[in-house]
């Protein structure tokens, strides 16, 4: 459906509410992904689906009802199931509806190439990475997803919103007979990946990756890939950039103190249009620019609606569905660029290691910002500026704030990443000063 | 749902499928969650689609698509069939199934109380009884509880004859207390972290779990956290809580474990295992303290079913033997390639997920020891439990768990209560160096909820029987 179909099927669910405020959100999906290992496809999936989710808000009661599937009956399932829920919700607290401020819309990622992407499509691209690996030796695994999104907010209190999104992302790791490199591409245009550029970066990785050996673990100077960075700014979103975490006194922000290096400027901006540009949350308010970190000085978190009444302030259209015990999520995280060439910040390091990736990060002390891990499919020695041989893959344990206070150099170059969580960040490379690896 | 299956298996044929699978599934689920003495919220969800799987020109496809109508049916098995010749185009090696038997039955969860009968009202109200008990500890920032409630009707054809027809039922609970001053955040869970404990079973699990009965010493245990004395560091004994053990069950024997891992399938996501063929049969996983199983036939296991989503039976697999490695978990296509069965562990999560290799309930089977006499015998170590943190690396070998609780052991006594402890290792060398499982007294089947694999991403439920045990000269550490 299109978005004036969505948004006209949302203005029919709410005139079958008969008590109260309703929050109808429906998002329409379309994804197909195509997957290989050992450079032959052995997955190919497509899927579409319709997800109604209706907040009905009465007396200040809240209920949610959540359907996907039922067709047509959808609308009005979701509505008897969100009012029941609502009947046995026993405190007046709910959140109420936002009023919407009359925002004009921001831009969205979207390109009908993707829309309109084939398997053979996608087979045609995953053919490029394949055919390089086994042009040397090598194979290929991975994974081209084409994804197309068209999401309705509407409401008893104004909201109106809609818009229609697409995704594109190309992961690879190709291997050797002892070793891997990764490498990844992800863009609204399936047209604009540049699978080539991919294809060459992976196969290069992977052959300088063979026969690594161990060194030991302790703390190194680092150049982190905008890979692994991704991974450090997204557990940051997840445990201090919400004003929920802040509000619990669970978030290591300090706002107005000093926390990180004053290379360190990380903003979340869902107009950016590197980052999937997106213009409202999950309660169709427009998502503003916020300013996170700047020059390493805490300076704000992401709010939705609950947790904006809760300071008095303005919701920065953050919001994940509500109600929701989780708080706001920053989803379009921006890293400030730096002034120098990424392969200077390794010609700087005398003795330290080059991580492409990262991999099963966990937190490990939110509040202080520690993080476990292990590198993978690219982890080098450098030596007198120089990348020398690959090391075998090590565990760190670190914190974020510590690496980010430690920061001697940001590349100028950076790329967008999809991390675990699927937020899109926008990173450079970084020159850290000492970074521990643990075992 | 007969009718749906036999529509999509016929336009499958029609397009020119040589084989073809189907699964209709309907799941309905309740999840209610009290934050701080208020009802955050109460969602009540619905979830109904067909996925449709074929081989056609030797390759795969799957399409998925949540309306049963007929022409939405038979244009997404089309679609799979284009798809797989898409991707026959490419491919050099045919896809190749073991056999399996051609089955028909119905499967029910036994419960003794539906929990889609109790009454949300009785639900809330035990979340309330629960929350005021965290609430009379008030250093405790941060209470929540929760209850989740599921039943998934499943419905498998193929079109080689088989029917299946499968109702699940999963009822879960838990509560989370947290703590905070101004340097620190302590949180306790009960029964398990991540949110809840949940396995096949009915309402009597909820009642079985007594959450309002175990509020309060949850409550007091994380503030006592804030300010306990860090772990103690060095190289010690370590004994596990259940729960703990059950992750570590998970990471480190049933991911490594999975066949699709072994043979690279998962390679550029989940990553790939050590446990490579050539060690089956001869490598020494762990000592002879160690008998792990994958077992779908195991009463309240989120693994436990009548067929799985190829239509192999439920049935019992050892993977590791008195420490000695033995089996994998598999399905028809890779069980092929090692010239072996499927022992029946492809699962999809919902209609529309392609089916893949996930754990069943993959247990520890118990020992002859208990929990007392592994304390009463150990002279230095830390008794940890409930797990916080968890991370391995991509072939499953070095690992690091951090867990909310530990108890420092000094010449055969629990003594001091430790916080922020993490222990680590590698695989292999850790499970050697098991020395004692508590018996059957001590063990229950736990549940993960959010096993995550595959691409697109599917969380799955998997059960895990475990029981406390112990572990020597183990790395132990305090977070930092």
């Amino acid at each position: 459906m299109s978005t004036t179909e969505l948004l006209a099927l949302g203005g029919r669910a709410l005139a079958l509410v008969e008590h109260g405020d309703a929050e109808v959100t429906i998002v329409d999906d379309h994804s197909e992904l195509t997957r290989f290992a050992g450079n032959e496809i052995h997955q190919s999936v497509a899927e579409r689906s319709r997800w109604v989710r209706v907040r009905l808000v009465h007396d200040g009661r809240c209920g949610v009802g959540e359907v996907r599937g039922h067709g047509e009956r959808a609308v009005a399932q979701a509505i008897a199931a969100a009012e029941e829920s609502r009947r046995v919700t026993t405190e007046p607290d709910a959140s109420p509806l936002p009023v919407p401020g009359g925002e004009p819309e921001g831009p969205v990622a979207y390109a009908a190439a993707t829309a309109a992407a084939t398997p053979q499509d996608r087979v045609d691209r995953v053919s490029i990475v394949t055919g390089a690996a086994s042009g040397h030796g090598l194979e290929a695994y991975g994974a081209l997803s084409t994804t197309t999104t068209t999401t309705a907010i509407v409401s008893s209190t104004g909201t109106r919103r809609a818009a229609a999104s697409t995704q594109a992302s190309l992961v690879t790791v190709v291997r050797g007979a002892d070793g891997g490199g990764y490498a990844s591409r992800h863009s609204a245009d399936v047209d604009a990946l540049d699978v080539n550029d991919l294809a060459t970066e992976v196969v290069e990785t992977c052959e300088r990756n063979q026969n690594a050996t161990a060194v030991d673990p302790g703390d190194y100077e680092v150049v982190l890939a905008p890979y692994a960075v991704t991974d450090m700014l997204e557990h940051l979103g997840w445990v201090g950039f919400s004003a929920l975490a802040t509000q619990e006194h669970r978030s290591f922000m300090k706002l107005g103190e000093r926390l990180m290096n004053e290379r360190v400027t990380i903003r979340d901006d869902a107009a950016a249009p590197e980052v999937f540009p997106f213009p409202f949350d999950y309660e169709g308010v427009s998502t503003r620019p916020v300013t996170l970190i700047d020059h390493g000085v805490c300076t704000g978190v992401v709010y939705d609606t609950p947790t904006a009444l809760r300071d008095g302030v303005v919701s920065t259209g953050h919001s994940l569905p509500q109600p929701n015990t989780w708080g706001p999520l920053a989803r379009h995280m921006v890293m400030d660029a730096g002034d120098t060439p990424w392969r200077d910040l390794v010609a700087s390091v005398d003795r330290g290691l080059y991580v492409t990736r990262f991999w099963y990060v966990r937190d490990v002390h939110p509040l202080r910002t520690v993080i476990t891990g292990m590198t993978r499919e690219g982890t080098f020695l450098i030596e007198k500026g120089k990348i020398t041989r690959p090391v075998k893959d090590l565990r760190f344990t670190q914190s974020i704030v510590g690496a980010l206070d430690a920061v001697v150099g940001v590349s100028r170059e950076r790329r967008l990443e999809l991390g675990e969580g699927a937020s899109g960040v926008l990173a450079p490379w970084l020159q850290i000063g000492r970074f521990t690896f643990t075992s | 749902m007969r009718e749906v299956s036999e529509r999509a298996l016929d336009a499958a044929s029609a397009a020119g499928a040589s084989y073809a699978d189907c699964r209709v599934i309907n799941r309905t689920v309740q999840k209610l969650t009290v934050k701080n003495g208020v009802v955050a919220s109460v969602e009540l969800i619905e979830d109904e689609g067909v996925g449709i799987r074929v081989i056609a020109d030797s390759a795969w496809g799957f399409a998925a698509v949540d309306l049963l109508d007929a022409a939405a049916v038979e244009d997404a098995a089309r679609h799979a069939v284009r798809i797989a010749r898409a991707s026959a185009r490419a491919n050099r090696v045919a896809v190749r199934l073991a056999p399996a038997p051609v089955v028909t039955g119905e499967y029910r969860t036994p419960v003794v109380s539906d929990p889609f009968a109790v009454s949300l009202e009785d639900k809330v109200d035990l979340l309330l009884r629960t929350d005021a008990a965290m609430a009379l500890v008030p250093q405790v920032r941060i209470r929540e509880c929760s209850l989740e409630f599921v039943r998934e009707q499943r419905h498998f054809a193929n079109s080689e004859g088989s029917v299946t027809d499968q109702t699940i039922i999963e009822s879960g609970g838990g509560l989370d207390a947290t703590a905070t001053s101004d340097d620190e955040v302590q949180t306790r869970s009960f029964p398990n972290s991540f949110g809840r404990h949940q396995v096949c079973a009915g309402w009597e699990a909820i009642e079985g779990f007594d959450l309002p009965g175990n509020a309060g010493r949850i409550a007091e245990e994380a503030v006592a956290l804030l300010t306990a004395d860090p772990c103690p560091d060095g190289t010690m004994t370590v004994i596990l809580d259940a729960t703990q053990a059950a992750l570590q069950v998970h990471e480190s024997c049933g991911h490594p474990t999975e066949l699709d891992r072994v043979l690279g399938h998962e390679a550029a996501y989940a990553g790939m295992s050590f446990l490579t063929p050539d060690l089956l049969g001869t490598f020494r996983y762990g000592s002879e303290h160690v008998t792990i199983t994958a077992d779908s036939t195991r009463a309240l296991g989120l693994g436990t079913f009548g067929w799985d989503d190829e239509g192999v039976a439920a049935q019992r697999s050892v993977l590791v033997d008195q420490g000695l490695f033995t089996g994998y978990l598999s399905s028809r296509e890779t069980a092929a390639a090692i010239g072996r069965l499927s022992n029946g562990t492809m699962r999809a999560d919902g209609w529309a997920r392609l089916p893949i290799i996930r754990m069943t309930n993959i247990n520890l089977e118990a020992g002859d020891s208990s929990l007392e006499e592994m304390i009463a015998t150990t002279e230095h170590g830390v008794y940890l439990e409930t797990n916080r943190s968890w991370s391995i690396d991509d072939r499953r070998l070095n690992f690091q768990f951090g867990t909310q609780n530990g108890w420092e052991i000094v010449d055969g006594k629990r003594t001091r209560l430790v916080r922020n402890p993490i222990y680590s290792g590698q695989t292999p060398e850790f499970w050697r160096s098991c020395d004692a499982v508590a018996g059957p007294s001590e063990w229950n089947m736990f549940g993960v909820v959010n096993c995550g694999k595959g691409q697109p991403s599917q969380l799955m439920h998997v059960g895990h029987g475990a029981a406390p045990c112990r572990f020597r000269n183990v790395r132990v550490e305090p977070a930092r």
